[in-house]
């Protein structure tokens, strides 16, 4: 199969990883439980993953907390910032992630900036409603659709210039981009572990500047006579048992991005797409390319963006189509009515890949 | 060489603070809290040699680690709790 659906999960996941979580596997009882060598083994694993997640985002262990997924760390971060009838600014390519939990809180949202590829609009409108009175802003690093790349320190800058907490969403970003928390400033940062960190399903990382309101309350291994939860990171955000195995994989999948680089990474799914762009608009497709565009683009032409899609997959080529969760992105784009066909490299994608894809459609 | 154990809220802490250690060449293993030492139920702690408290605790506030309590054990099992001397 040529797999070119990395903006879902990385696939298949490098051997280093899968290793790591059948050693975990094999290794590892429940950490922060008991003393013994195998819970010490999940302790280990559960710290080792921290520490390479704050050697990639230059950050201290204890605000990196493990989550099930990048959705996950949202809702925490924006129930920690948001109260009802708050007033939000997220940007015009928010995934739903972003924008169920803040209609599930009924914020008052702002959408700040539509226009794809073009950073003066999104700043512009950033500053505009951060004027207006947004008492909290949401913004995705990359769009999942479309791989544009948002001007993220432009807009931490006009929240920090303004006292503004914000929320940032690498989902698509984290592995690909270097992003470093301190300087970002972020009141939270949430990421999957499966997509550009390569780790398996069911991993994520919250990085958290300030101490999050805890969606799940529970065992945490500390201070056990309380019936509050602890008000330390990370046991404030961890209820319940981990995902040792996977997390152990996540570790080997930072690892990975640590020693290659997320710039150098970025660079070439960026060239890939520029690539499969390019071709694809000389086969007549509507393609949506720009500046500040990562390794993803989209496209749509005659034909049903599934059905194409479908095809596609029936010939051992794996896309996205539809809405990806992120009809927010497809309004600002002009493409809510038929969705479009996402191609999404990732870690290890080849020019030979874009080819047999770009083979398959002319 | 003196060994002493230091108490922390949580294993992710402790850990740190054994990373730390290590980095300073001074033996440690991360246990958990006796019963007795932790008031709040289920701790963890760092068993470490070094010289003196001061030595110890120097590391920790190196890296910007807060910890609950520091205890001398003597080497005929006696557990003492020793303070911080440090301004």
């Amino acid at each position: 199969m040529i797999y070119l659906d990395h903006g879902a999960t990385s696939f298949p996941k490098p051997p280093a990883v899968r290793a790591a979580v059948g050693e975990a596997m094999e290794r590892c009882a429940n950490p922060g439980r008991g003393s013994h060598e195998a819970a010490r083994a999940g302790a280990e694993v559960l710290y080792r993953c921290r520490e390479a997640a704050g050697e990639l985002f230059s950050v201290d262990p204890e605000r990196v907390v493990l989550t099930q997924n990048c959705t996950q760390g949202l809702n925490m971060a924006i129930r920690t910032l948001v109260k009802p009838g708050d007033r939000v600014a997220v940007s015009g390519f928010e995934h739903n992630a972003v924008t169920r939990p803040l209609h599930g809180l009924r914020a008052r949202v702002t959408v700040a900036g539509r226009r794809l590829f073009d950073w003066e609009d999104t700043i512009r409108g950033f500053r505009k409603a951060l004027d207006r009175g947004a008492s909290c802003a949401v913004f995705t690093h990359v769009s999942n659709v479309f791989g544009y790349i948002l001007p993220v320190r432009e807009l931490a800058a006009e929240c920090r210039k303004r006292g503004v907490p914000f929320v940032l969403d690498a989902a698509q970003s984290a592995g690909a981009i270097p992003i470093d928390f301190g300087e970002l400033g972020a009141d939270f940062i949430a990421m999957p572990g499966h997509k550009g960190l390569l780790g398996p399903m069911g991993t994520g990382l919250l990085l958290c500047g300030r101490k999050p309101r805890p969606l799940l309350m529970g065992g945490t291994g500390s201070e056990s006579e309380r019936q509050t939860m602890p008000d330390f990171l990370p046991d404030r955000a961890e209820a319940g048992t981990l995902n040792v195995p996977g997390f152990a994989g996540l570790e080997a999948g930072l690892r990975l991005v640590l020693d290659r680089g997320p710039e150098s990474i970025g660079r070439e799914e960026a060239a890939l797409a520029a690539y499969t762009a390019a071709r694809l608009r000389k086969q007549g497709w509507e393609v949506f390319h720009g500046p500040h565009q990562l390794g993803t683009v989209s496209f749509r032409g005659g034909e049903d963006c599934q059905t194409l899609c479908d095809r596609l997959a029936g010939a051992g080529i794996a896309l996205r189509a539809g809405l990806h969760c992120a009809p927010l992105a497809h309004k600002s784009a002009g493409t809510l009515d038929t969705g479009t066909v996402r191609v999404s490299f990732g870690f290890d994608s080849t020019r030979a890949d874009a080819d047999a894809l770009l083979g398959r459609l002319s | 060489m003196k060994t002493f154990f230091l108490t922390f809220r949580s294993i992710t802490q402790a850990q740190r603070a054994e990373r730390a250690f290590a980095r300073e060449g001074m033996g440690c293993t991360l246990r958990r809290t006796p019963r007795w030492m932790e008031e709040r139920g289920c701790g963890y702690g760092v068993e470490v040699k070094c010289p003196d408290l001061k030595t110890g605790l120097q590391v920790l506030r190196q890296e910007k680690l807060p910890f609950r309590k520091s205890y001398l054990l003597h080497a005929d099992g006696v557990v003492e709790e020793v303070r911080d001397d440090l301004p």
